[in-house]
């Protein structure tokens, strides 16, 4: 790091050497993760790993912004998006294209290992950071200036963009309803046209010896119904299984019986 | 080339009085042209008068520039005319102008007069074609493309006539397009003939490199100070673009299947038009050729093979429109020798190209007329005896067959001699090669359109039932007498005191006197000896009145069977090229997918395969596009980082 | 913290971006429309309103902004000759193509557009939409913001404003090319990859661009300019990869090869008119700035990294010619027809002159004309009221619809590059200067895209074949193969794709001259 490290206080150092290998971890969490909620909270934390750090080279504004907007905002929006769409909906990882990882991969390391190159055989002058901007004008009013000073023309197009996405996500996803919907008795109606499930969907199960919505309802005939849980539950994998519940039945009626017996 | 070259004639004037008007030349065929093809069903009454008499029109242009220019001085012959600035801007500029000299009046006489007598005859050919208003806008875009390839002042814009003839070939090949045979047969001549458009379009790229401009007046002057290997590789390139467009070996297989267009367009493609382009282009190209003598003896050596080539094929053919194909093939090998034996034989192959268009017109126009009569047959086994009934044709035909045959004093004799003494002019061995290959050649061109000319109107009547031949009507036989007139006598006209090589040299420079290797009178003797064993051998084979002619082929020996097949050109194509890319081909489920073949389409079943091998990589998963995308980075990045 | 000092805002030239302000007022005015106006006028409403702004922009850009050659907002944007010229083009043929966008048969075959993109494909309640006369009207706002975005791309002058102007025209093309009425899982499979490739590209640029901040401190093109011109120490392993990977994001917008993929499956399942339009506008605007890049910003560097890219442009020609002939699919066959044409204009651009540059813009021009009234023909051309985009579909064609075969014809031959048409003119003119100061790697690419260019006229002139000389297939099965009759707004749009066509190649003194006085660049 040369004369730069001169500038780094011990403090920042380790707290670099911490943080940064948990922000890499996290942003590969985020592509190999199998699950879409677990993949948006690896990017939630890379992303408050990056807020950190710019707080720490003393962009203060930047940091914070990049913790509300990215992490709160962002994120949340895209986990809102994510439980939209079902957090059942998980890609299959099975990849069928011969070869396809193993050069992605080799292609991967080319890339990386040119870049890494590149950027490492570069020797850095000495930087002050912010600091003079931070004592001079000031964090914010400096960046107040640059956005609205040499860039407004593309900080006003922005607002092009996003009225752009607006649209865009209007066009693709808003199902304008056609004609008059069923109403409550017309569905009713259709259920017993159609004959299925009359009374409804079976409740889970009845098992108070905790939240019960995780285990699925047993039918009469002893099989267990999936139709009783949440969809959303299931894809979880949180739910029960009642078998266990009914071995715990099985014991405890044993045991009343056995104390009765006694 | 050992010969003394005078420096072409004195500079190019800026066109005035008559020469002027050579834009009228063009412009009136191709407002034929315009009018009828834009005018629609209005003009079907008199459009394809309109259009003979333009084509007329454009021949008296043609005859009031040329009496101009032999008013002038010799050197003040060569006229340039500026049309219009193409492309103006900033540092490369391209102009259009026409240059009128010696060598394009020549053609320009020959393009218009006899295509004007072919509009005539196809007045009387094509009188019942429901179509025929459209037939008569393409032949009058022919002949204005033609015109414009042969007056262009610059390689680019004959590159814009060479593309319009070809396009216009196209559409008269195929006019016939309702037989499915037909258009295979104009796809065919169209994709031959882009193989040879690929060669002139690089070598006009390649001159522009070299030179910076690419009309003949900067080209011409450039060349003393450009390297051999430039020079060399234009001229290689030039000839590949003559090659397609003229039919020479290797590209010549188009020809025969061109016959399917009708009968007069296949007399305007021989004998005025299209084939003759390459001649053309190689003289025109003289100061290129003299200068890379490796090019100039390519372009003999295809010559003498072509000549070779077609007169062997046209020995088997009984079709007489297709034996007539491969005897054009033949004989404008004869002009490509002669055009590249170098200023020896500039004039005498552009002379040869004259009466050449004389008497193959008239022979086409004669074979038009027997298939007239004959009920649109072809096959000369099923003619004979036809001397009796069709008496003007007889006649013009004969003259013609006197003129190829070089039978003193007819046309032929005189421009074909003269190729064949030229051939013999040089060092080594290489003056027995090329003029051992033109003699044999005479010999052999003898005996085919003897057989051609016996089968047709002597031996008995071998006609198929219900045949009742007739002479033609007038339209048609007037102008078949008017190239007969010609064929017998043009040649002795232009080798009237050398006139024509005189008037040719200001454009293509003169030759000092040489000596062939064999004595004239012994060249002579030859040729006329080999001529007569060739004529005599058809006439005990097919002539005479005990010759029995069967009306079924005999399957015949090897060779003839090998001549029937074109020599197997078509199958070697198809060995070397198509079989590799044989499932590219299958992947085209095109209709016409039967018109890829010959060597165009074998370089396209190559160029399929490789594409179909590319096309795998279009797997339609957006990971594996990714996947290229990075490896296009990786690749660009690593390179770059590696030669830094 | 001593007391601020006051804010100062930059000077704005705003004559000089008042054609980019009408088109992004018209945007925002088609969003209101497509919000307030009842349906059944929204389509009339936002075509007028579209083909208004358009040429209203086009009009203020003529009217003043020409006079108005500035470097305005404090360097960002740059309105000097190539982007007045680009920026003029894009109006004329973006409204062109809207033309076609508008295009209903009469209501025979209804708009190019689905009734309704959330609807799902073959749903019943898809066919309610479209029972009940519903449009996707959305597509003419977005067309004017993709412009718009356009606009921003050929005159940005920092890297930030140039990848802005990428993002905005990118997303409105993103949707539009998932609108499509028929085939719709390709079209939305298309819009897909489109995206996620998009997005890969961005991120390649995005990483050029830090790289390039690294180097010389300074997003502004001049600034880089002057920072290669002072050769700063120690820096400089960054610069090559830098410039590398900004060209490498921007030359996926124009489809070179090997970041191609994404154009053939983009241009087939895109909604026809829309294809016209990407094909014709994205070209001109993603060259135009990668124009303003390597000239203005690094020309400097270019003997460093002028190889890779001459490579690319040697393997675009050569894949996008290749690749065409096995094409069965007019439309896939036009995408590898366009990634040849974006090699052809690369040799162009790598010249390196001022000739160049002007030959380039030529070029875009002459292409984005005929390639918009091309794909307005394709779009005309039916069967069973679905588009025949299979090349056996064409055959026989001729017979039946001679004028719109012969104008297809028409314009094939100009792609091909024949004497007499635009094609032919536009190849010389960027051509020319690539042999005349290209050097020796400009005289090999020449070579390639003369030999590529042979390939592909082989390809159009089959096409051709096909339309005159083969016979249609029996129609035993299926409807037959009919060329709808155009709208008076299509009939505008492909007259006047054709008589570009012819009057680029007969009398292009005019066009080179414009593009030669407009090939100045300003800093």
């Amino acid at each position: 790091m040369g004369d730069a490290a001169v500038t780094i206080g011990t403090g920042e150092q380790v707290m670099f050497w911490i943080l940064a290998p948990i922000a890499v971890m996290a942003s590969l969490g985020l592509v190999f993760a199998r699950k879409a909620v677990h993949a948006a909270l690896g990017m939630a934390l890379t992303m408050i790993i990056l807020g950190v750090f710019y707080i720490a080279q003393g962009a203060d504004f930047l940091g914070v912004i990049q913790i509300f907007v990215y992490t709160g905002a962002v994120m949340m929006l895209f986990l809102f998006v994510i439980m939209l769409i079902g957090v059942d909906a998980s890609d299959s990882l099975i990849e069928t294209l011969k070869g396809q990882r193993w050069a992605a991969g080799l292609l991967v390391l080319g890339l990386g290992g040119i870049l890494v190159s590149a950027v490492g055989s570069v020797t850095y002058g000495l930087s002050d950071g912010v600091a003079q901007t931070n004592t001079s004008k000031g964090n914010v009013p400096a960046m107040a200036e640059l956005i609205f000073g040499r860039y407004v023309w593309v900080f006003e197009v922005t607002s092009a963009l996003l009225i752009t996405a607006a649209l865009g996500a209007m066009v693709l996803a808003h199902r304008e309803r056609l004609g008059k919907g069923p109403n409550q008795r017309e569905w009713s109606r259709r259920r017993f046209e159609k004959g299925e499930n009359l009374a409804g969907l079976p409740v889970p199960g009845v098992y108070a010896r905790h939240n019960a919505v995780d285990t699925p309802a047993l039918l009469p005939d002893g099989s267990i119904s999936e139709l009783s849980v949440s969809r959303v539950l299931s894809a979880r994998e949180q739910t029960r299984s009642p078998l266990a519940d009914l071995e715990a039945e099985d014991a405890i009626r044993a045991e009343i019986e056995s104390g009765s017996e006694r | 080339m050992t010969s003394f070259i005078t420096e072409a004639g004195g500079a190019t004037v800026a066109a005035s009085g008559a020469p002027a008007l050579a834009w009228l030349l063009i412009v009136l065929p191709l407002a034929g042209a315009a009018i009828l093809l834009l005018g629609g069903r209005r003009t079907d009454s008199f459009g394809p008068l309109l259009a003979t008499a333009l084509s007329w029109g454009s021949f008296v242009v043609g005859a009031i520039v040329m009496i101009a220019l032999l008013g002038l001085p010799s050197d003040g012959r060569s006229q340039h005319l500026a049309l219009w600035n193409w492309v103006p801007a900033g540092s490369f500029q391209l102009d259009a102008g026409l240059l009128v000299d010696q060598l394009s009046m020549s053609f320009v006489l020959l393009i218009t007069f006899v295509g004007s007598l072919i509009h005539v005859y196809s007045l009387g050919y094509m009188e019942h074609d429901p179509d025929k208003r459209r037939f008569f806008a393409y032949l009058n875009l022919f002949v204005a493309a033609m015109l414009l390839l042969v007056l262009a002042d610059s390689y680019l814009l004959v590159f814009v006539g060479w593309e319009g003839v070809g396009l216009a070939s196209y559409l008269l090949i195929g006019f016939w397009n309702h037989n499915p045979a037909y258009a295979t047969a104009a796809n065919k001549a169209f994709f031959v003939n882009r193989v040879g458009d690929l060669g002139l379009s690089l070598a006009i790229m390649l001159m522009f490199v070299t030179f910076g401009k690419v009309d003949y007046a900067t080209v011409n002057a450039g060349v003393s100070q450009a390297s051999t290997t430039a020079l060399t590789a234009i001229g290689l390139l030039l000839l590949v673009g003559a090659t397609g467009k003229s039919a020479q070996f290797p590209l010549q297989s188009w020809l025969g299947d061109a016959m399917a267009g009708p009968t007069p367009v296949s007399a305007l493609i021989h004998a005025a038009t299209m084939v003759t382009a390459g001649v053309y282009l190689v003289v025109r190209s003289h100061a290129i050729y003299d200068a890379a003598p490796n090019a100039q003896l390519a372009v003999a050596i295809v010559g003498a093979i072509t000549l070779l080539y077609g007169a062997i094929v046209g020995c088997a053919k009984d079709d007489i429109k297709k034996a007539l194909a491969a005897s054009t093939m033949s004989q404008i090998g004869y002009m490509m020798l002669a055009a590249g034996l170098g200023p020896v034989g500039y004039a005498f192959a552009i002379m040869h190209l004259l009466t050449h268009g004389f008497f193959k017109a008239g022979m086409f126009l004669g074979a038009g007329s027997v298939m007239h009569g004959m009920k649109d047959n072809v096959n000369m086994r099923r003619f004979g005896a036809l001397s009796t009934v069709m008496k003007i044709t007889w006649v013009t035909f004969g003259l013609g067959w006197l003129a190829i045959l070089g039978v003193p004093p007819f046309s032929g004799f005189w421009s074909k001699d003269k190729i064949i003494e030229a051939a013999f002019i040089g060092e080594g061995i290489r003056p027995w090669l090329l003029g051992g290959a033109a003699l044999i050649g005479a010999g052999i061109t003898a005996f085919y359109m003897s057989r051609l000319f016996f089968m047709t109107f002597y031996g008995e009547k071998r006609w198929e039932k219900g045949v009742h031949p007739h002479e033609s009507p007038l339209t048609m036989t007037v102008p078949m007498m008017v190239l007969a007139v010609g064929s017998a006598l043009l040649g002795f006209v232009l080798s009237f005191n050398s006139m024509f090589v005189h008037w040719l040299a200001p454009v293509v420079g003169e030759h000092g006197e040489e000596h062939p290797v064999l004595s004239v009178p012994v060249i002579t003797g030859l040729t006329l000896v080999l001529v007569a064993l060739g004529a005599g051998y058809a006439w005990y084979v097919y002539g005479r009145k005990e010759a029995v002619v069967p009306t079924l082929a005999p399957e015949g020996s090897l060779l003839t069977r090998a001549a029937r097949a074109d020599l197997y050109q078509d199958a070697i194509n198809e060995g070397l090229f198509m079989r590799p890319g044989i499932h590219a081909t299958r992947a085209l489920v095109f209709a016409d997918a039967k018109g890829v073949d010959g060597a165009a389409g074998g370089l396209a079943a190559m160029v399929g395969g490789l594409s179909s091998r590319l096309r795998q990589l279009q797997t339609g998963y957006v990971r594996s596009y990714a996947l290229t995308m990075l490896a296009g980075v990786v690749a660009v990045l690593g390179t770059m980082w590696v030669m830094q | 913290m001593s007391a601020l000092p006051a804010f100062e805002a930059v000077a704005v030239d705003y004559w000089a971006v008042a054609p980019m302000l009408v088109v992004v007022a018209g945007a925002l005015l088609g969003v209101l429309v497509e919000a307030f106006a009842p349906r059944e006028s929204r389509h009339s409403a936002q075509v007028a309103l579209t083909v208004g702004t358009l040429v209203a922009a086009f009009g203020v850009l003529v009217w003043r902004s020409v006079n108005h050659h500035s470097v305005t907002f404090g360097g960002s944007v740059a309105v000097d000759g190539p982007a007045l010229f680009l920026q003029g083009a894009l109006l004329v043929m973006s409204s062109v193509a809207v033309l076609v966008m508008a295009e209903r048969f009469g209501g025979v075959g209804g708009d190019a557009f689905t009734p309704m993109g959330a609807s799902t494909p073959g749903s019943s309640q898809e066919a309610a939409a479209a029972k009940a006369g519903y449009a996707t009207s959305e597509v003419f706002p977005l067309t004017l913001f993709a412009v718009f975005g356009m606009m921003i791309f050929v005159s940005a002058n920092d890297l930030i404003t140039m990848f802005v102007g990428l993002e905005v025209l990118s997303l409105p093309l993103y949707v539009m090319t998932g609108l499509a009425r028929r085939r719709r899982l390709l079209s939305q499979e298309a819009a897909l990859k489109y995206f996620l490739l998009g997005a890969f590209s961005s991120a390649f640029f995005l990483f050029g661009a830090a790289l390039i901040y690294g180097f010389a401190g300074s997003t502004d093109l001049a600034k880089i300019q002057s920072a290669i011109a002072q050769g700063t120490t120690g820096m400089d392993g960054l610069l090559v990869p830098g410039v590398l990977l900004l060209i490498i994001g921007l030359l996926f917008k124009v489809g070179a090869v090997p970041f191609h993929m994404w154009t053939p499956d983009a241009y087939q399942g895109a909604p026809t008119p829309v294809t016209g339009f990407m094909a014709a506008c994205t070209k001109v605007a993603a060259f135009g700035a990668i124009l303003r890049l390597v000239y203005v910003g690094v020309e400097g560097s270019r003997w460093d990294w002028r190889l890779g890219i001459a490579a690319i442009a040697i393997l675009t020609m050569v894949v996008g010619a290749v690749l065409s002939v096995t094409q069965t699919d007019v439309k896939r066959l036009l995408a590898y027809s366009s990634i040849a044409h974006a090699g052809f204009i690369l040799v162009g651009v790598l010249a390196f002159s001022k000739a160049a540059v002007s030959g380039v813009m030529f070029y875009l021009v002459a292409y984005g004309f005929a390639t918009i009234a091309a794909f307005a023909i394709i779009s005309m051309v039916r069967q069973g009221g679905s588009e025949a985009s299979h090349l056996s579909q064409w055959a026989g064609l001729g017979k039946r619809h001679p004028v719109v075969a012969a104008v297809f014809s028409l314009l094939l031959l100009a792609f091909a590059g024949i004497p007499l048409t635009s094609g032919f003119t536009a190849k010389f003119a960027a051509f020319a200067p690539a042999v005349t100061s290209g050097g020796t790697a400009g005289v090999l690419m020449v070579i390639v895209g003369v030999l590529a260019s042979a390939v592909t006229a082989y390809v159009y002139v089959r096409i051709i074949v096909l339309m005159y000389f083969t016979a249609a297939p029996e129609a035993g099965e299926g409807e037959e193969v009919v060329a709808l009759m155009p709208s008076i707004g299509t009939t505008v749009a492909i007259t006047v794709g054709v008589l570009a066509t012819i009057l680029l190649g007969i009398w292009p003194g005019w066009a080179l001259d414009l593009a030669g006085r407009a090939a100045q660049f300003m800093l």
